[in-house]
Order: structure tokens, then sequence, then C-alpha cells
């Protein structure tokens, strides 16, 4: 038993950090393809990141911002751009902020690695190093998430409290892993030789290159990425294989035997899970794979919605209107002033 | 070597005597402190600065749109109290927090106080934290103030006086326990042994707290009730919640229903008894006090009414550290102990009363000027520093809410020496020891020693430019 703030809390907290590595995966792949003339013999810079902004459904908020967008905009917008609330900083930022809502909660370990990692990103040393090795800086990003996650695994109990941390990632993998997948499907429209270049970087972005060579050989197609990355129950960031494990940790923190559900987040996922084992890429195929990926996001969005609902609102609530619940705590400023102003 | 430079100022220096000879109890201190050079003293300061800031001890500053958090400046130069001396304010602030404690009943049930005409009826019913809906409302073991944090200033002479009394929700402590925890860590060759443990603390902390749970429960849940992440003191909540394995809480997380007051919780919910909370009276309940408050809970007066769920401090303990109140605590102290008061204060004027008033007016740029019911340092005016607008300006405000505002002279706080750009330098310190009101009184060896790190300042708050020190009380 925990406070509900506390695992909605800890379940963000784990989905930033899993977001903000995944967007520097993402950041990364995209600016390496972008060296290459045969990215760029077709079209600007800009187009090139149009589909990555469509992905990440931010490419209206960087119009209005960014009305004619210079060289190095996209990418910025993704990574420092605070006024992005799904920014690598940002994200990064507010997982620091749950981690500080939660600080009694975690290991010092933990605390220490996000909140360094926070200090990092805006310090000037950080700022430097996105100018003048950009990998670098994306990578040190990746780095310090797994950090997390091992610091996480190494010193945290078993408790209900881990059992979110996982949720939160897990259910952030699948749906980044769907959206690189996305990216592509819709901007593919030149030969063979383009098209496994691009969708190697989409393996490249996962981690899944070498993955993907001991299942499916050297040669890469459309078929057999998406039968790795949605469907493989091995490889531990397809959509299905996280799916499988946000199973698990439900039923973990229910008590209830899998193959059966006791809250909506676990009927959610379940039926999500029994979906993806029981179909393959012939069924995306058929339907096309963005239509295909468009349904999976929403039945997530499903999901994570379900977690607050099932386990932070008060069964009362539920049927109230409630506003949509947002990643971060966006406190008008009354409330924020209110907070401040205990103290003697 | 750094102590050769080192010049005393006019004023009582806790280090030197007049002679300018190191005073006896400072002798081991200051020897192993010159073994030390400047640069290996500059560079184990940035490391621990370094380490407060990657452990997140910090706090929000105000008004600065970013939300920027600092690090409240540390000072290595720990200050010493020899145990006679200890003993005096101990025993002075057990005495006080009796007194108030004794008063804050008495207003809230017979007024005996005010009917013996010691106390003039305006003082209570005029200060604005009375909260009159509460006269006749019993709490837990007749408690009030659980939680006291004193702040003890020197005069010129060296003699403690008391400045205020913070029995509201006092804060700080934390600072106390990680100085020294770094201290250990950074300087552990200063420690001569002889310096008294502050490691109790929380176990005390929660004792107090679980000492009123209602109907006497023996195993009750006990809660932090924090503002949120963005309050200035969000560290120490977060620090002693864990300290003493409790679950800390916004509002959001609790709810009353009929009289109770729950945690919301993954599994449903689970009742809660007491509650140390870290929020004002105004913002704690919208249903009784401040209507917009969100920090709150609806509901959680009444069921403290009911006495299901106890507070810590109680409700309506602003009356008992109002700054007008506190100039009647030594008549406090002679009517409900009969003894004389063990530790002096600083001699107040109180605006409404007209010949207090007249002196006041009259002087000005001589005198320190507080509303009656600011902390953190803010509503202040300083006479011989302030500029003539801001002096006309508190005359019109004392003259429109006299009842607002008291006026003491400025007393010459007592300087310690503080490691400024690698060279000692005296700074003004004042000390906040923190008392705990439970089934016996507690005072926490020394307590929170802040440093003006501004020269010639006397303002110490952390929001305003002050850092602190670690304090050592002597075994002997």
């Amino acid at each position: 038993m925990m406070l509900s703030r506390v695992a909605d809390h800890q379940y963000w907290m784990s989905r930033q950090i899993e977001r903000a590595e995944n967007l520097a995966r993402l950041v990364r792949i995209s600016e390496e393809m972008l060296l290459d003339d045969e990215t760029l013999g077709r079209g600007s810079a800009q187009e090139y990141w149009t589909p990555v902004l469509q992905a990440t459904a931010i490419e209206e908020s960087f119009r209005t911002l960014y009305p004619s967008p210079k060289q190095g905009d996209a990418a910025r917008f993704l990574t420092m751009d605070l006024r992005n609330p799904d920014s690598i900083v940002s994200s990064i930022r507010q997982a620091r902020e749950n981690a500080r809502s939660v600080r009694d909660k975690i290991s010092d370990e933990m605390w220490t690695e996000i909140n360094d990692l926070n200090l990092f990103v805006t310090s000037p040393e950080g700022i430097d190093l996105l100018e003048i090795s950009p990998q670098a800086f994306y990578e040190k990003i990746i780095a310090s998430s797994m950090l997390f996650d091992g610091i996480t695994g190494a010193t945290l109990t078993r408790d209900e409290g881990w059992n979110f941390l996982q949720l939160g990632r897990l259910l952030e993998r699948a749906d980044m892993t769907s959206r690189f997948l996305d990216i592509r499907s819709q901007s593919i429209a030149g030969d063979d030789a383009e098209e496994s270049l691009q969708w190697g970087a989409v393996l490249r972005a996962c981690g899944a290159h070498a993955g993907y060579r001991r299942v499916h050989g050297g040669e890469i197609s459309v078929e057999r990425v998406v039968d790795l990355l949605l469907f493989s129950n091995e490889f531990p960031r397809s959509v299905r294989h996280c799916l499988r494990r946000a199973n698990e940790v439900l039923h973990d923190i229910s008590g209830t035997p899998i193959g059966g559900y006791s809250n909506q987040c676990e009927k959610l996922v379940g039926a999500l899970l029994a979906r993806l084992s029981f179909s393959g890429p012939s069924e995306v195929m058929a339907k096309g794979l963005h239509n295909y990926i468009d349904e999976l996001q929403q039945q997530l969005n499903a999901a994570g919605q379900a977690v607050f609902e099932s386990f932070v609102l008060l069964p009362s609530e539920v049927s109230r209107h409630f506003p949509r619940h947002s990643r971060q705590d966006n406190l008008s400023d009354w409330q924020r002033e209110q907070q401040q102003q205990q103290q003697q | 070597m750094l102590l050769k430079d080192y010049k005393p100022a006019q004023l009582f220096d806790e280090l030197v005597d007049q002679s300018g000879t190191v005073r006896p109890y400072y002798k081991a201190i200051a020897d192993r402190l010159s073994g030390l050079s400047r640069d290996e003293l500059t560079q184990k300061i940035r490391s621990l600065e370094l380490l407060f800031l990657k452990q997140g001890i910090t706090f929000t500053v105000y008004g600065d749109e970013k939300g920027t958090e600092r690090v409240f400046p540390f000072d290595p130069f720990p200050r010493v109290i020899p145990a006679n001396e200890w003993e005096t304010i101990e025993a002075g602030l057990v005495q006080r927090i009796t007194a108030l404690n004794l008063f804050l009943y008495d207003v809230y049930h017979e007024q005996r106080i005010l009917k013996d005409g010691v106390i003039p009826n305006e003082v209570v019913f005029g200060a604005a934290h009375f909260r009159p809906e509460f006269v006749g409302v019993s709490v837990p073991k007749d408690a009030y103030i659980h939680v006291c944090g004193t702040d003890l200033i020197r005069d010129t002479d060296g003699r403690y006086l008391v400045l205020e009394d913070n029995g509201r929700c006092p804060s700080g402590v934390s600072y106390v326990l990680e100085n020294r925890t770094a201290m250990k860590r950074v300087f552990p060759h200063l420690f001569g042994g002889g310096v008294r443990s502050v490691d109790t603390y929380p176990a005390d902390l929660l004792a107090t707290l679980r000492h009123v749970a209602p109907h006497e429960n023996p195993n009750p849940n006990v809660v932090l009730l924090t503002p949120g992440v963005h309050n200035s003191a969000y560290f120490e909540h977060s620090f002693l919640a864990r300290q003493m394995s409790i679950e800390i809480v916004e509002g959001r997380d609790l709810i009353a229903l009929d009289g109770f007051v729950y945690m919301r919780t993954t599994r449903g919910l689970r009742q809660v008894d007491v509650i140390y909370r870290r929020i004002d009276d105004d913002f704690l309940d919208p249903q009784v006090f401040r209507k917009d408050s969100c920090l709150g809970v609806p509901g959680l007066v009444d069921a403290v009414r009911r006495g299901n769920v106890a507070l810590a401090n109680a409700i309506g303990t602003g009356v008992a550290d109002d700054k007008v109140t506190y100039a009647y605590v030594p008549e406090m102290i002679r009517y409900y102990l009969c003894q004389e008061p063990i530790l002096d204060q600083v001699p107040t004027y109180l605006a409404w009363r007209p010949t207090d008033m007249k002196y006041i007016l009259g002087n000005l740029p001589k005198l320190v000027v507080k509303a009656a019911n600011e902390s953190g340092g803010y509503g202040m005016l300083i006479g011989p520093s302030a500029t003539k607008e801001q002096i006309e300006e508190f005359r019109q405000k004392i003259i429109a809410t006299p009842r607002n505002y008291i006026a003491q002279p400025v007393v010459n706080f007592s300087q310690h020496p503080t490691l400024i750009d690698g060279g000692l330098e005296g700074r003004h310190v004042d000390l906040r020891p923190f008392v705990l009101w439970g089934d016996t009184v507690k005072v926490l060896p020394g307590g929170l020693t802040r440093v003006a790190l501004k020269r010639g300042s006397i303002v110490v708050n952390s929001s305003q430019g002050g850092g602190s020190k670690d304090t050592w009380v002597l075994n002997t």
C-alpha cells in the first residue's frame, strides 16, 4: 500500500526518464542520418524533420514557435527547448521534480543520478557539449537513463513503488518504440537501398541492430523490422515484450492471477497484449503500418489513463469530470504562491 | 594562521574577548583550524557546497521565475557553546515553552490571564493569528506548541536575549542535522570529542508527535503535511519524513469524511491520526479558514474539533508568537509559573500604546520596526540603515495600523569569525534552538546558528543572504 500521489510520481518519474532516453536516441540517429547525402538529396533539412516532429506529436507547437525554422531549430526544439513540455530537457526536469516529490521513497543513489543529470543538461558544460559534440551529449543522456534503471534495480526494494516505476518505464518504452516505427511509415518513398538505410536507422535508434541480425540476418525489410519491434517476445524494447512485462507488474500490484483482471488498466493492457500475441506483420501490412500504429497508440494512451483512474483517483471520483492528467504539475501561479507562503 | 589576521569588533565576539584572547572553550577548535591552509579550507568548502547541491539540500528562491534552488551557504567555523552556558539557555527555553503552552491553554479556555488584567484583552483579541473559533476546544494533552524554534541573539555584554518565539511552523532543523553530517564528513579532525550529538532529534520529534495521538492510540499513523515541492522548506519536510519513516503528504492526499481524516493510497483509504503540519492555519481547511486554499483539506478542522486527529502544532498558536504578545512573555512566566524569566528579551515598544507610539515615531532612525505577524525577515525596517523614503513609508503604516507594529532598539548582535574570501572576518550570528514539547520537554543541543554573510548586516534569513554554521554544545 502506498500513497496514490506517490505512485503517480514514481510512475511519471520513470516514464519521463525513459522518454528523455528515447528522444535522445531519436535525435541522435536523425542528426546522424541528416549527414548522409542520400537523405538530403531529396528535400530540405526541415522536411526531413517533419515526420520526426509528427511522430512525437509536437509538430503544431513547433510550427507556432518557429514559423520559419532555421537549420538546427527542430533538433533544438526536441532537445533543449523548455517551451516544449516533451523536450529532452523538459522531460528530465519533470522527472527530477517527480523524484524530489518522492525523495523519501527512492534510494539516495537514484536521487543523485537524476539530480546530477538535471544539473548537467542545463549547466554550461552540458550546453557546450551539445554544441561541440551532440552525439556525446545524447549518449550521455542515454547512458544516464540506463544507469538510473540499473541503480533502481540494484538499490530499490521490490515493493509496490518498484512496480509503479517499472510500469511507467515499460508503457513509455512501448509507446516510443511504436513512434519510431511510425516515423518511417510516413516518410518512405524511395528505392530499396534507401528504404533499408532508413529502417536500419530505426533499428539503431532502438538499439535493435544486433538483435535484428541475430534473428533475421543482414537483409533489412519492413516486415521483419515490424516483426521484431512490435511482436518479438524476446527483444526488450519490442511493444509486445514491454506489454507482457507491464501486464505482470500490474498483476503483481493487484494480486490478481494473470489471465483475468481486477481493474480497467489490467483489462486494457491484457487485451492489447493478447492482440499482439495472436497476430503478426501480415495483419499490420494489410491495415497499413501508420493506421495500425495509430490505433495501437490510442490503446496505449487509454492504458496510461487507466493507471491514473485505477490507482490515483478514488472510485467515486472516476466518473466525475477531471482535467486530462498531464505529465507535469501545471500549477497556476497562485497555487505556487500559496505553497511558498508557508515559512517561519 | 588564519586567526592571526582576525580582528574583533566593538561588540561581543564569540571567539575572542576584548583583549583579543581566544576564549578558553574555543581554544581546541581554534588550534585545529589553524592547522589548515587557506586553500585547503576554501577547497573543502567548495566540495561541501557541491555535495549539498548534488544531494538537493537546497531551498527555493522566491520571486525567481525559474524556481532556482540554492544551497544554503555553509560556514565551516563552528559556533561553540560551553556546557554551563547551554544549561542556562536550556532551562530558559523550557521555562518559556511551558509558559507559552499554559498561556495558549488559558486563552482558548478560561482566559484567566485576561480577566486578571495581566495582559490587555486587545493583545489577544487583536492578534491576527488568534482563533476565536477554537475557544473552548480541547487539544490532546493540552499541548499547543509541540515544536518551537526560539531565536536568540547576544548583546554587547554577551547576554543571550530572546528575539522571537516561532511557535507555528518553525523551520531550519534539517540544516542542523545536515550541517553536522557535513562537518563530520569534511572536517572529521576538528572534532576532538566532547561535542553533544544532535542525532536523536528525528526520533524525539516522532515521540513528541505520537504522544498526542487521539484516543491514546498506541500505534498511530503519523504523517507530515507539506505545502508541496515549491515551498522553500520542502527539502526539510522530505528530510524529516524520511528520518522518521512517516509519509509526507500534500493536502490533496488527504480526505476528511465524517469527522475522520484519511490518506488516499493505491489500496483505498487509510486513517490518519497525527498530522505534523508545515502549513499555516489559514491554509489548513478551506471550509473554515481561507476559502481559496488549495493546500488544505476540506473538513480537517471538523475532525480536529471532534478529537479524531491531532495537529502539531495546534491551531491558533500564532497568538503566542505574535510580536506584540512577545512583549508580555515575561509577565506570563511570572503569572503562570511564579518564576522570574531565566532568559532576558529585547525591550519592545508597542505602537498601539500612545506613549510608545510617540517614542517610536520620534526615534524611527534608531529603531528596528517589525510587523507583528510577519516572519522570514520580511516586513521589517532597520532604522539606522533605512532611507528617508522607507522611514516615511513605515511611519504611515504604523499610524494606519498601530496594532500591527512593534519597535525595538537596534541590538548589536554578537559576531563570529566567518570564512569570507579565504580569510576570517566577523559576521553577525543568531541562534535558533529547537524545543520539543512531548511527554518530557527536550531541547536539541545547539540549534541552527545563522550568520549574516553581508558585512554589517543583521539579517540572517536564508532568503536574504544568510548562511549557517554547525553549532557545538560542549559536554563540559
